[in-house]
């Protein structure tokens, strides 16, 4: 059986097991290991992507169930030349360590600020109870977060 | 210090160059290597804390599909460890944990591994185990290693005996003389705290191939040539045999200071010709976590009314798990955290490392620190209250200062922690009762921590290159502190003159880059930082010499700056560090510095202390930290109402990247203090193998940590700095349980401060522990005086 999905707007044909979680197809099949494999229970959100633009943590989603699907990974999500604006705080703000959860907070955050332009800090807070860090204390990222309701760069 | 410098031209917030990779996801940690044409291995585990190995089947595993090699114990029989060899990397014939690697399997894919390790048959017969400090102690326990006295000593002078892996002892002066005196109260407590898991988010994993007779190995540590030396140890060959290489890591904590999976790779690329990945698995990480050892602590003190502590006395009894692995040297640290901080007349400390049948422990952020930081406070804030006084003031009076001697005899430089103390008093206020409106019962604490750098040697060389750049080879490694990226590249820039983008840091390969001990305890800014700018000088030497030449006058007129060589005094008048290296080059051939740095070898007084790796320390750093918090006496919940941190960073090379350390450690240290716990069941397994169960702090349980960075402290790095990214944790654990102590008016005993703790410690029903295997007599808890 051939599953179809369209990854960052290009289309990819999957043979293998339907019951592969979306994770393992996207690292292992197609190479794309920007989405991190961590604590595979739905916890950590560094796996997390969009499909069909609802946030999905891809550690839980078996690929069989996905037919036809349009699928962004962080992969597709900002340029080298270009990042996007939830990036570019991250980057400007100089909160990265390690560097695994953020591409799950990038896809979080990214998605949030669509339906919620003028956030407040608890807002901010209470939407990364899903993206777990180790390493940062997380209160930076959420300052650098809230510098985009500021500049009002997303809309 | 290298005199030609400014140190305050070092200091900048330099972002990460890693940040944009891997913030788009590009970064390629190790986990995300391994090509197709790689063999995939796994490791069958022990699924039982002891027991006797009668019979090890392969041949049916063998010829399963897709199966090229099996390793057991005869494939890589070598024994290492730090002190003692008594490591093996598989069972032989007994398991001394649950998790022990018995075999590992190495297959066309992971399905087909997983299948074969569990087609491997294993005869055993169960053995008793002993899973907890006490059952090791008891008469009659089973030795977990009967063979003890036959293992190889690596490092000599400690005593061992049965179930005691290493014995480290501390006496400087009469503490009998001290607990006699007529004139000293005699306050006495224990203390218990479980393990850490480090949670670190990529987990261990290597790559393995065996290339023209050697051994490359690609792997997420924090130590290469720990990996490199126990690969070559336990396979048998020479370790020029082996080559390390390390990409970005993802995370450490410490969890990555020992060899991990490296070797089953090595062997099985050995055996099949191929290259060979493996990873634990998140169930795997957790189960064998090398966490934050549990520790129990028994501390006296003999005071007199106005707070001189006349002598002190303490056991610490650390759980090594089933081999000695780091415990054995973090023994070492108890006499300068547990018998640091404060002014002694006299001390006697003695570190107890315990085997038990359970999974081995590691290295930590702030190692043995954390907990005896949590003991040390609260016996004072308990010291403080028999006498009556105020806790702030009783440590501005009995803090360590300069010329002060410490628990190994070591003469301090330098005050620190007083003005520290001061700082915070200034910032904060004095302590006072508050009563919160919503009958929450409020709490504050202020803590002190001494942590020390135990420097080490590291080396680095610098290629000058004909744009003028400069490229950096060490041994270091980014593991997410920020020493790769920032403060390395701040500091070779400032010696040399040029923008810190212009220096290109090349990540460890143990074939380029000098030995190293390894990104740890907050070395490596100041270690290859110093390496790095031993390197510097003779890269500077012979520009110098050259500009000195073209430009006609003498070196001493010449400095470095923006890129360009100049002459004291008339600025414009030089010439770029370009066209001087060109010309250097066409005289000498390319420019290139090399240096290395090891401890200045801080004395200590001869005789005091005896199974230390070091007697006195070459760094202290402290901290002071104070916390507010509420105790919802309902519920048990402690909400933490503010954090606040006073941290020796010597010099702030880059003052907003140790915030973000500041934060984050102080956040790990709020996990330990309140949420993590791991429990052993009866099987010596944890009962918490995943995210589920084993709670870290999320978005929603932090707040924003206030800092002051406290700069001029004596200190042997380069440009004045000190490590900043171990110390953020150390007080944490103290700190919350002080405070939680002052809510509730009743003494704090046991770490985490878990709802169900924090109740029982509000109705007076917390276990006054007082530990049956651990003596109210010193010299009954030691091998060398008992």
């Amino acid at each position: 059986m051939t599953i179809r999905l369209k990854i960052n707007g290009e289309n990819f044909d999957y043979h293998g097991d339907s019951r592969a979680s979306l994770l393992e197809v996207l690292r292992e099949t197609f190479r794309l290991t920007g989405s991190k494999s961590v604590c595979c229970e739905g916890f950590c959100g560094a796996c997390i992507v969009h499909i069909n633009g609802e946030l999905v943590a891809s550690c839980l989603k078996p690929v069989g169930v996905l037919e036809g699907m349009e699928i962004t990974t962080i992969e597709g999500v900002g340029s080298i030349e270009k990042l996007n604006p939830i990036q570019q705080a991250l980057e400007d703000h100089d909160v990265v360590q390690c560097g695994m959860c953020f591409p799950g907070m990038v896809m979080t955050f990214t998605s949030f600020f669509k339906s919620n332009p003028n956030p407040t800090r608890d807002d901010v807070k209470a939407a990364m109870s899903g993206n777990i860090c180790r390493c940062t204390g997380y209160e930076r990222i959420v300052d650098a977060l809230l510098s985009i309701q500021m500049k009002g760069e997303v809309t | 210090m290298a005199k030609h410098v400014d140190p305050n031209d070092a200091v900048m917030n330099l972002p990460r160059r890693d940040a944009r990779d891997k913030l788009l996801g590009r970064t390629k940690y190790t986990i995300d290597e391994g090509g197709s044409g790689d063999l995939h291995a796994v490791l069958l585990r022990a699924e039982v804390p002891s027991a006797k190995v009668k019979k090890i089947d392969l041949s049916v595993a063998r010829v399963m599909p897709g199966v090229k090699a099996i390793a057991t114990y005869d494939d890589a029989p070598g024994l290492h460890g730090l002190g003692i060899a008594d490591t093996p990397i598989f069972v032989k014939d007994v398991i001394r944990y649950h998790g022990e690697p018995i075999a590992a399997v190495a297959a066309t894919t992971l399905a087909q591994a997983r299948e074969a390790a569990k087609a491997i048959g294993v005869v055993l017969e169960e053995q008793g185990a002993v899973l907890t400090m006490s059952e090791a102690f008891a008469d009659d326990a089973a030795l977990i290693h009967p063979d003890w006295a036959d293992y190889e000593i690596i490092f000599e002078g400690a005593e061992r005996q049965g179930n005691i892996a290493w014995e480290a002892t501390v006496v400087r002066g009469d503490t009998d003389e001290a607990f006699s005196r007529s004139d000293v109260t005699i306050v006495e407590g224990c203390y218990s705290v479980g393990r850490q898991s480090h949670v670190s988010y990529e987990p261990r994993v290597a790559l393995a191939s065996y290339v023209d007779g050697r051994f490359h190995i690609q792997t997420s540590t924090q130590v290469p040539w720990t990996v490199r030396h126990v690969v070559a140890k336990v396979l048998g060959v020479p370790d020029s045999h082996v080559r390390v290489t390390v990409p970005a890591v993802g995370g450490g904590f410490g969890l990555k200071f020992d060899c991990s999976l490296e070797p089953y790779a090595a062997v099985l690329a050995r055996m099949t010709g191929r290259s060979v990945s493996i990873a634990n698995t998140r169930q795997e990480e957790q189960m064998t976590c090398l966490c934050r050892e549990n520790a129990e602590i028994r501390i006296r003190s003999a005071v007199t009314a106005d707070g001189e502590i006349a002598g002190r006395e303490a056991t610490v009894l650390m759980d090594a798990g089933a081999y000695g692995g780091e415990q054995v040297f973090l023994s070492t640290m108890t006499a300068h955290t547990l018998g640091g901080n404060y002014k002694l007349g006299s001390i006697k400390l003695s570190s107890l490392v315990v085997y038990t049948n359970t999974p081995p422990n590691g290295a930590f952020r702030a190692c043995n620190g954390v907990y005896n930081t949590f003991a040390l406070e609260q016996h004072t804030d308990e010291i403080c209250k028999v006498l009556g006084m105020d806790p702030v003031e009783f440590r501005r009076k009995t803090v360590l200062g300069k010329g002060d001697i410490g628990a190994t005899g070591q003469i301090f430089e330098g005050d620190v922690l007083k003005p520290m103390l001061d700082t915070a008093t200034k910032n904060y206020g004095a302590h006072e009762n508050k009563a919160l409106p919503d009958g929450r019962l409020y709490g504050r604490s202020t803590t002190v921590g001494t942590w020390f750098i135990y420097v080490g040697s590291s080396s680095a060389t610098i290629n000058l290159n004909s744009d003028g750049s400069a490229t950096l080879v060490t041994s270091g490694v980014e593991i997410g502190q920020g020493t790769m990226v920032q403060a390395l590249p701040q500091i070779v820039a400032t010696n040399l003159g040029i923008h810190p983008d212009d220096v290109i840091v090349k990540t460890a390969d143990t074939d380029a880059s000098g030995r190293d001990l390894g990104v740890g305890g907050g070395r490596t800014t100041v270690s290859v930082g110093a390496a790095s700018e031993a390197a510097c000088a003779e890269v500077r030497k012979k520009l110098v010499a050259t500009a000195s030449q073209l430009l006609q006058t003498k070196p001493d007129n010449l400095f470095l700056s923006k890129g360009r060589v100049e002459i004291k005094g008339k600025p414009g008048s030089g010439m770029t560090i370009q066209a001087v290296a060109a010309q250097a080059e066409a005289d000498f051939g390319p420019v290139s510095g090399s240096g290395s740095f090891t401890n200045p070898g801080i004395l200590a007084k001869p005789g005091c202390s005896a199974g230390h790796f070091i007697d006195a320390i070459d760094m202290p750093v402290h901290a002071v930290h104070d916390c507010e918090l509420a105790v919802d006496p309902e519920t048990g919940h402690v909400e933490i109402l503010s954090y606040r941190v006073i941290q020796d960073v010597g010099r702030a090379l880059n003052p907003r990247a140790i915030h973000g350390q500041i934060q984050g450690g102080v956040v790990q240290g709020l996990g330990y203090a309140l949420q993590e716990e791991i429990t052993i069941n009866k099987n010596g397994a944890f009962d918490q193998q995943g995210f589920e169960t084993y709670r870290i702090p999320t978005a929603l349980d932090v707040l924003p940590v206030e800092f002051v960075l406290h700069e001029g402290a004596p200190s042997c790095g380069p440009l004045g700095v000190k490590g900043a990214g171990e110390i953020p944790i150390l007080n944490v654990g103290a700190a919350v349980a002080c405070a939680v102590a002052n809510a509730t008016g009743q003494p704090v005993h046991q770490l985490p401060l878990t709802p169900p703790r924090v109740l029982q410690v509000l109705e007076g029903k917390d276990e006054i522990l007082n530990f049956p295997h651990i003596s109210h007599v010193w010299k009954d808890n030691t091998i060398r005086f008992g």
